[in-house]
């Protein structure tokens, strides 16, 4: 189990109470699991993931995450269309557990409303929420 | 505040993710992940930290008496094909039951030498056993029950090479692994008895070593004083870990266990009666399956219920598994729902190859055979089911397609003969 300090959380991205991240590039939004997440969940088995084409509002469940220990919901860190889903995972779930952040992301979003974005925690404020859950 | 077993650091040390098991904080994986901590128990050996289970000794005249009238297992009726009397070294698996059937616990119970008995519990199952036995002792004065919870620790070393990465350790390995089947033991853990000088460390610690487990495959259990735990620990992974041996926790034990069809005590067997189950082999049937063998505490009961419960094995169709629990619906053929599912987990050494379930143990497996793993586990229901039959089990929005099933993870290694695994 990583420590606090030992979790890799990029400045670059915006995190959501769930353990999502979201990563703005150019018109789309990125999104996956963080660091903890994937650390929590232990050995990633099975991504069940959206169609493209499908909306879905901020915090509505957008498809699952299956580990070795539990099957886990994901949460829409902001609303959109679905435009992209990562095909790798389907054959490689555990890129996830690798590369959170890179080969491991999981949908790309056109947002509905920017602003969603921007309300996201940072860094400094996930690592907060993370001292307090503690 | 919960319990820590003597390792505790040393899990913490190697990084594992801690979680809460039976009021102890225990390891469910290390870094290296519960794949491969599964997958080493069937290819190499695994070593588990299982101090947190309880043992109790049962000694004194009415040992016997006492175990037979409080245990499921026929004591006079358990080992091998031709149902002898359990003897001093030999060791047997059944339950402790409530009047009314239902389960307390499941144990596994060993002969020491006539009148002494050690037997093993569930976590935090040691006090409550314990006063049980006391419960239903007939006289105190010629029963001893003694309760050594978190004075003995365990460790368990499972796989095909569990004895190769043992042997090095042993003071006397030839004489030791020799004529030692499934389910029997040698040596004590408590230097004063005779017997402790049948199973020596090369260091001298005593230990109780057992051809017994929880993973279905090859391997021992090492019972030894608390105070040598994490000498012979660090002992064990020093010499073992290049060759193969690889700490695994709890997750790993929980899906090698349901791959080898063990029931968890408290989730799939428990406060219902303990009947209809796939542990038949834990109640004192005769050869026909239809009487009992003996009395026993919840015999009557058993035979009079109404309407109990089934419990089966399922085989999924891929390794995508559901939350089991009250949540959980189970569906028959015809669109009923007819129970809960009481454990979900994937095993990831197995898979389906046309219509046959392999693992990669399996001598047959096909030429390239890379499993993904198979959801498995039990599921408790109001219905017969039979073999082969599919249902389907859900919880909130995810619904899978399993199978009733026989048996799970084929080629398991627990009952080879030592003379193979050497």
């Amino acid at each position: 189990m990583k420590e606090i300090s030992d979790l890799i959380l990029p400045d670059n991205v915006k995190y959501a109470e769930d353990h999502e991240w979201a990563r703005s590039e150019g018109g789309a939004v990125t999104v996956g699991v963080n660091d903890y997440a994937q650390d929590q969940l232990g050995d990633i088995v099975y991504v069940e993931l959206p169609a493209v084409g499908d909306t879905f509002k901020k915090g509505e469940e957008f498809g699952s995450i299956e580990s070795v220990k539990a099957v886990s919901e994901m949460y829409m860190p902001i609303g959109g269309e679905i435009t992209a889903v990562n095909e790798d995972l389907e054959d490689s779930p555990e890129l996830i557990n690798e590369s959170p952040y890179e080969n491991g992301w999981i949908i790309k979003v056109v947002p509905t409303d920017e602003h969603e974005l921007n309300a996201l925690m940072d860094k400094k404020a996930y690592i907060g929420m993370l001292k307090g859950s503690e | 505040m919960e319990k820590k077993t003597p390792l505790n650091s040393w899990h913490r040390a190697e990084r594992a993710n801690m979680a809460i098991f039976g009021g102890y904080e225990m390891p469910l994986w290390y870094p290296t992940g519960a794949r491969k901590e599964h997958l080493s128990v069937l290819t190499d050996a695994g070593i588990f930290d299982t101090s947190h289970m309880a043992v109790i000794t049962v000694s004194g005249k009415e040992a016997r008496h006492l175990l037979q009238f409080c245990f499921t297992k026929d004591l006079d009726r358990c080992i091998g094909k031709n149902k002898t009397p359990l003897v001093q070294g030999r060791s047997a698996y059944g339950a402790f039951l409530c009047e009314d059937g239902t389960v307390l616990d499941d144990a596994i119970v060993s002969q020491i030498v006539d009148d002494h008995y050690v037997v093993v519990v569930n976590a935090g199952m040691g006090e409550p056993i314990t006063e049980h036995l006391q419960n239903h002792a007939q006289t105190r004065s010629s029963v001893s029950i003694i309760d050594l919870t978190d004075r003995l620790g365990k460790i368990d070393v499972q796989g095909p090479h569990a004895a190769r990465l043992l042997e090095p350790h042993l003071a006397d390995p030839q004489r030791v692994f020799e004529r030692m089947p499934y389910f029997s033991f040698k040596g004590y853990f408590d230097d004063r008895s005779p017997l402790s000088d049948e199973v020596r460390l090369i260091d001298g610690t005593p230990i109780l070593l057992s051809r017994t487990g929880y993973t279905g495959e090859f391997g021992f259990e090492l019972f030894m004083d608390e105070a040598h735990l994490i000498h012979v620990w660090n002992r064990l992974l020093h010499a073992g870990r290049d060759a193969g041996l690889t700490p695994c926790g709890l997750a790993a034990r929980d899906s090698l266990r349901t791959g080898a069809m063990l029931p968890l005590s408290h989730q799939d067997i428990g406060p219902w009666p303990f009947i209809n189950h796939p542990w038949q082999h834990a109640l004192p049937y005769d050869e026909r399956g239809i009487v009992f063998t003996k009395k026993f505490l919840g015999d009557t009961a058993l035979k009079h219920c109404a309407n109990p419960a089934f419990v089966y094995p399922f085989a999924g169709f891929d390794l995508r598994k559901i939350a089991p629990g009250d949540l959980s619906i189970v569906t028959n053929a015809e669109g009923n729902e007819v129970g809960t599912v009481l454990t979900c987990v994937t095993d990831v050494a197995i898979d389906r190859y046309q219509e046959t379930i392999f693992s990669i143990a399996s001598p047959n497996a096909p030429e390239g055979f890379q499993p993904k793993g198979l959801s498995c586990g039990f599921i408790k229901v109001n219905t017969p089911l039979a073999y082969g039959s599919i249902i389907e089990i859900k919880n909130g929005r995810r619904i899978l397609k399993a199978e009733i099933v026989q048996d799970i993870r084929p080629d398991r290694t627990a009952r080879k003969p030592m003379v193979q695994m050497r």
